[in-house]
């Protein structure tokens, strides 16, 4: 089944000018109101980067859980993995708004504060970006791996690559867990140093995987609608939507769970991150992040008729591309910004790092067959049908 | 014992789905075919959709409402009392409880909807229509009720697949 995808000139031209808008408008950011612009290269950066980690959970569950479903599919996570190295140039220069972002930056808070002083053999800036160096090549490293024997498997054959690719799978899965959650620490929940909730790394983690199937549903619809993915059925369909659902339940209730305990236990180090986010703007983020994160995919996603048609999939699947972006923004603002500004500054940077992220994903779409030749399970995923 | 049906054994999944396929189109449905596993072609043509799933969701929306009512009747209206500077209606708190107790009604609920649907009760003999139902063997049922010129055009397309047993 060879099937080749070919980026398309309009599609590249418009990623081009997608990408000019964002650079044009952060850099009018850093000139005008560079704390701001920072805040959004942050949030961009991490909402692009979940994506991928989550795409590459994706394909790690996948091979551990030795699913046929999926498996002419899966370059389309493979391809959204294939951001990750820009992604980690892009983190890295992060070194030059540390300043403007992180609180536990500053000399003057550090000699005053004694809790800041007290993390500080964690939270300094060279071990911070030692950290970064090493999550992003451990992630760039194994993914890297993966996409190799999953390539190779087209030309070889065999089932030596798909032993190979659970082995590393397994592996993935463990190094994801763990130093997402301490990446998710580090890059957003650093922001209020004097907060932590155990839960913060685990809700950030399922948001990457429900926005991650999102994306990765959403881009199979786009390839089906331009001709691609012929085999794609109302089951196909059907299990992108279990992902989505399963995932969105277990966002919400991680979601719940993080603010109910903090309520319960009402201790003031823990609740002044809800506090400081009980009026105005914020108050609103709030419900509107369970509401669309939670409430409405749960709700419309599950009856079985909806759940395998892509004209109710895809206004829940932007829908939910949006909460991600409200998730970011109500943890990200009221510490950095400290108002809810939103203009052409946020729609601008968003829109470039689509267009950059749209562009590299389309480019790794390009580099392979869009459906893996010899996968052991791609007869199984061809004739799926529940 | 009286029998009022009559059974077609089928040795394989294809010469029963054969049969099936040749007796929808002579407009006869079998009253319950019983696999040893599960075919999407018998699943679609007997065409029997549950709807259990739709009662599942409205024990739960009532069970929600039910229980979020009682515990705000109970510690709101009827004994109102202050735990730990918490507000008389401890909304997030009264979540949890109704999530554990709202899958507890839904799992009885439902259990007891599909025994009185299914007729199934505790102590119930089972009605086995063929010793080799419940074995590796494909078998249709029909009921004896369907007349004697269906039962004619069933028996001879049955007995190209499969074998007829009265």
């Amino acid at each position: 089944m060879e099937e080749k995808f070919v980026v398309p000139q309009k599609f590249r031209l418009l990623t081009y000018g997608l990408i000019a808008i964002g650079g044009i408008s952060l850099l009018l950011g850093f000139l005008f109101d560079s704390q701001r612009a920072w805040a959004n290269y942050l949030l961009n950066n991490f909402y692009f980067v979940s994506l991928s980690i989550g795409a590459a959970f994706f394909i790690a569950i996948q091979y551990v859980a030795q699913a046929g479903w999926s498996a002419a599919f899966k370059r389309v996570p493979e391809a959204m993995v294939s951001y990750l190295p820009v992604a980690g140039v892009l983190f890295l220069l992060l070194f030059f708004g540390m300043h403007s972002l992180y609180h536990w930056t500053h000399e003057d808070a550090l000699q005053t504060d004694a809790l800041l002083q007290h993390k500080s053999p964690y939270l300094n800036t060279p071990f911070f970006f030692a950290r970064l160096i090493f999550f992003f090549g451990a992630w760039i490293l194994l993914t890297a791996a993966l996409r190799k024997f999953s390539v190779r498997e087209d030309f070889e054959g065999g089932l030596n690559y798909f032993y190979k690719s659970e082995w590393y799978s397994r592996v993935l899965i463990f190094v994801l867990a763990l130093t997402f959650s301490l990446f998710a620490v580090d890059a957003i929940m650093s922001l209020e140093p004097h907060w932590f909730s155990t839960l913060f790394a685990g809700k950030i983690f399922m948001a990457a995987v429900l926005h991650a199937s999102t994306v990765i549903a959403l881009i199979v619809i786009i390839l089906h609608n331009r001709g691609h993915f012929e085999m794609l059925n109302h089951s196909h369909l059907h299990d992108f939507t279990r992902y989505i659902f399963m995932a969105s339940i277990v966002w919400g209730y991680f979601n719940f769970a993080e603010f109910m305990l903090i309520w319960y236990a009402n201790l003031p180090e823990e609740t002044f991150f809800f506090v400081d986010r009980w009026h105005g703007a914020w108050k609103f983020l709030f419900f509107f992040n369970i509401v669309v994160n939670w409430a409405i995919p749960f709700v419309v996603l599950m009856p079985r008729m909806t759940s395998r048609s892509k004209p109710v999939m895809v206004p829940v699947i932007i829908l939910l591309m949006i909460g991600q972006y409200t998730e970011l923004y109500y943890i990200i603002w009221p510490a950095t910004v400290h108002a809810a500004k939103f203009g052409w500054l946020e729609i601008g940077s968003f829109l470039g790092f689509t267009g950059l992220f749209s562009l590299v994903v389309a480019n790794a779409l390009s580099k392979a067959s869009l459906v893996p030749k010899n996968h052991p399970y791609l007869e199984e995923s061809v004739a799926h049908h529940f | 014992m009286n029998k009022n049906y009559f059974t077609g054994v089928f040795h394989d999944e294809e010469s029963l789905v054969k049969a099936f396929d040749r007796l929808k189109e002579a407009g006869i449905k079998p009253e319950e075919v019983y696999t040893p596993y599960p075919i999407h072609a018998i699943l679609d043509g007997m065409g029997n959709k549950t709807r259990i799933t739709h009662a599942a969701f409205f024990y739960g929306l009532f069970a929600v409402i039910g229980l979020l009512s009682f515990m705000y009747y109970v510690s709101v209206i009827d004994w109102p009392l202050v735990f730990g500077g918490k507000p008389f209606n401890a909304f997030p708190s009264f979540i949890v409880v109704t999530i554990v107790a709202t899958i507890l009604v839904i799992t009885l609920a439902t259990l007891f909807t599909f025994s009185v649907r299914a007729k199934i009760f505790p102590g119930k003999k089972a009605e086995i229509v063929h010793p080799l139902a419940t074995d590796d063997k494909f078998v249709m049922l029909f009921s004896d009720t369907i007349g004697k010129e269906k039962e004619e055009i069933v028996v001879n397309i049955i007995q190209e697949h499969g074998e007829v047993e009265k």
